[in-house]
């Protein structure tokens, strides 16, 4: 009997590792797909003044905000965002549109960063009543000594801010609506570009802070353009 | 029987997906709401908001690490400067260069400039 369920365990393991292995892929791979970045290991990373393609003009500074964390957390050294904020104002760089496929020299000497995250957040809606806000931002991770593309990635995420109250009826009901558009238009948004943010970059290849640095060529690395609800 | 060969699955299922779990590695608090704030509204009330919340990341840190995250140190170092406690934030930032060797070029670039 026991010796059943064992012999069944080591077979569904079996099974779920080959599952696995087969919906890996060779090719999706993070280790394929971002080969340069194996090759480079870029260890310090600045966060670029974001590229606003859409009217809501305070979108730029939310993710220029979000941006910081989640790469920290990645296992990278991120410049610190305030002092790298100071420094594009002094500069005039406040607006990446220039380096987006310009020469990034000026960011490996003055700043000693190997590579700047540039964002071009595409669409930015929000739905009040309905307490959700739908965005569509991409990453490019470009590399100051080369020039090239280490990592790039587009998702369209809505993020549910409705806030739910413990009291039913249609009074109850009204007392959502309220709260939830109060919630919508304060720091939640901040929160908005956090989600995303960390959401789109949870494939990218691990950092050198990370413990899984330079151990996780074999994680699957996931679509180019993905669409998720938070 | 049944019961223990669908216990056995779940347990299977919960071990293979479980594998990409990690502990974070900084513990952030509220610092990065906070230095939003403080830069959109950029009042007394903000700034120690945002002070408060960095001195906490410094100090108070529980990721897994057990370190302070980059940008950090160099971040509260510089306000301090810039509220007057030239001394102790400049110690900070280059606490930073120490834990970072990375931000070197960009830091000792702004602590020379402070300390002229």
């Amino acid at each position: 009997m026991r010796k059943t369920i064992i012999t069944a365990m080591m077979l569904l393991m079996g099974v779920v590792a080959q599952l696995q292995a087969a919906t890996q892929g060779n090719e999706n791979t993070r280790g394929v797909k971002y080969a340069q970045m194996y090759d480079e290991r870029p260890r310090a990373i600045v966060v670029m003044p974001p590229i606003n393609r859409t009217n809501h003009v305070e979108a730029k500074d939310f993710f220029y905000t979000t941006m910081y964390v989640p790469l920290c957390d990645k296992g990278y050294y991120v410049f610190p965002p305030m002092l790298t904020m100071e420094m594009f104002q002094a500069e005039s760089a406040y607006d990446a549109e220039m380096f987006i496929e310009g020469n990034l020299d000026p960011f490996r000497n003055v700043l000693g960063a190997d590579a700047a995250m540039f964002t071009i957040i595409k669409d930015w809606k929000r739905l009040n009543a309905l307490g959700t806000i739908t965005v569509n931002v991409e990453f490019i991770l470009r590399s100051t000594k080369t020039g090239s593309t280490l990592y790039q990635r587009e998702g369209t995420i809505t993020v549910d801010n409705s806030v739910k109250s413990s009291q039913g009826g249609l009074f109850g009901a009204l007392l959502n609506m309220a709260a939830t558009a109060i919630s919508t238009a304060a720091t939640d948004k901040v929160e908005v570009g956090r989600k995303c943010a960390s959401y789109v970059l949870s494939n990218m290849p691990e950092g050198p802070y990370s413990p899984n640095y330079e151990k996780d060529q074999n994680v699957k690395a996931g679509k180019d353009v993905i669409k998720e609800t938070l | 029987m049944r019961k223990s060969l669908f216990g056995a699955i779940v347990g299977v299922m919960m071990l293979s997906s479980c594998g990409s779990v990690q502990p974070p590695l900084y513990s952030w608090y509220d610092a990065e709401d906070a230095s939003y704030r403080y830069t959109k509204r950029l009042t007394e009330q903000e700034k120690a908001e945002a002070m408060a919340q960095y001195k906490k990341v410094i100090e108070k840190q529980k990721g897994s690490r057990a370190t302070v995250p980059p940008g950090a140190c160099a971040e509260y170092g510089y306000m301090l400067v810039k509220a007057g406690k030239k001394e102790e934030g400049l110690a900070l930032l280059k606490k930073e260069m120490e834990l970072y060797p990375e931000s070197k070029t960009f830091i000792s670039r702004i602590v020379n400039q402070l300390e002229k």
